[in-house]
């Protein structure tokens, strides 16, 4: 009888353990109210307040601007993500010979697989985000919002929102898949790194490129200039990459602006179905 | 002079668009443009019918008289309100009734309509995907 008591004791105490050990694994970090004094130490942080938009700093010609972003070794090819948006803004490509991710033979011939298909468009023209890495990379604004262990980017396209923890909080070990991933955040000095696993199948590394489910990206966030900053990117997936594909993207911050709400699905007149095929509604 | 500035801005609207959508995944204005006709580029008078201020992108529907009589309407595809809005073209920039000079790339699929390249009024302001220029 004692016998059986204690065994039911311990099925029970391993059971409660067992419980503990899901809640505390599944369960967020626990955020706490901020103290006046962390309240405090936010205004020695870097002044990341406001909108920004992919550009180029006043007055630095495209040659000069290029190269800044271009920043060493670091590919630029089709796909980076600050490809497009300097491209928008510059109206030019840098000067090298794009590089693009350097892709292992297995997502190579993913790569060449998806391309051969012939898609006119991706899903983004039916209005489904792009999430990362390519929301960081799109013609519009984006604010940054700091606030006492969190940093908030609050971008125009999709009407998205990226949530950087900078509480001491540990990236998720086995993180569900989503569009933006998971990101935590730490101060080096005046630059923000940021660290985001567990990437949605339904985003691309690349244009035509998938990525594992070993996807990281680093991100590195500084000011260059009062109203310029840096992002270098760095993509790594081991089973999709033969090495780390570092980007890097200038914002210029726009004072005089505020972001604006954009609904995809407010008057979406274009598609792509099934097959790849691309359209334009007409009458809706 | 008008006709230069008139073809670079037409240049940097298409580079904008274009060079937005050979970034990743997808950053161009939201869509590609296999729709259009890149190659060609129109031009039609027209009476504008009606101005949708939306997102993804505005659209400019203009009757355009048709040679037997009666009119055709035509929808034109533009930015985003977004980003004109932040480069001087405001909603009510553009209005029902207004005389346009459009300059498109027109679908491939022959219906009326297409990529607007810019939309010019009688007052000389021209409205591209660049926004707005005197």
């Amino acid at each position: 009888m004692t016998d059986r008591s204690f065994g039911y004791t311990s099925l029970l105490a391993a059971g409660l353990a067992a419980c503990a050990t899901v809640l505390v694994s599944a369960q967020d970090w626990k955020t706490k109210s901020p103290t006046a004094a962390e309240w405090a130490a936010m205004a020695k942080l870097p002044d990341f307040t406001g909108v920004w938009e992919a550009g180029r700093p006043p007055g630095q010609a495209a040659a000069a601007g290029q190269a800044g972003n271009a920043q060493g070794a670091a590919p630029r090819g089709q796909g980076a993500p600050a490809q497009g948006a300097a491209g928008r803004a510059g109206g030019g490509r840098a000067g090298g010979a794009p590089a693009g991710p350097q892709l292992t033979p297995a997502y190579a011939a993913k790569r060449q697989e998806l391309a051969s298909r012939g898609a006119e468009d991706n899903e983004t023209a039916n209005c489904l985000p792009p999430g990362m890495p390519g929301i960081m990379g799109q013609p519009y604004p984006m604010e940054f919002l700091l606030t006492p262990g969190k940093v908030t980017i609050v971008i125009e396209a999709y009407t998205q929102v990226r949530h950087i923890y900078t509480d001491g909080r540990p990236l998720p070990s086995d993180p569900d898949p989503k569009f933006f991933g998971t990101s935590v955040g730490k101060w080096e000095g005046d630059t923000l790194v940021a660290e985001t696993v567990g990437f949605s199948p339904l985003t691309q590394l690349a244009a035509n490129t998938p990525h594992s489910d070993k996807m990281r990206i680093t991100e590195r966030f500084r000011l260059t200039a009062p109203d310029v900053m840096t992002v270098d990117t760095t993509v790594n997936d081991p089973e999709a990459l033969t090495a780390p594909w570092t980007s890097s993207r200038t914002l210029i911050r726009h004072r005089d602006w505020t972001i604006s709400e954009y609904i995809c699905e407010e008057n979406n007149r274009n598609y792509v179905d099934a097959a790849g095929k691309a359209g334009v509604k007409l009458d809706k | 002079m008008v006709r230069r500035f008139s073809r670079l801005a037409t240049a940097v609207a298409v580079a904008a668009f274009l060079s937005g959508n050979a970034a990743p995944v997808s950053v161009s204005a939201h869509h590609s443009f296999a729709v259009f006709d890149l190659t060609t580029q129109k031009s039609i008078d027209g009476t504008v019918k009606q101005v949708d201020w939306t997102n993804p992108h505005v659209w400019i529907w203009v009757d355009v008289p048709k040679a037997d009589g009666g009119s055709e309407t035509y929808g034109f595809e533009g930015m985003s309100p977004n980003f004109l809005a932040r480069r001087g073209w405001s909603r009510t920039t553009l209005q029902t009734g207004m005389k346009v000079t459009v300059q498109y790339r027109p679908l491939k699929d022959g219906k009326p309509g297409g990529m607007l390249v810019s939309a010019k009024l009688p007052t000389g302001l021209l409205l591209t995907g660049g926004g707005a220029q005197q």
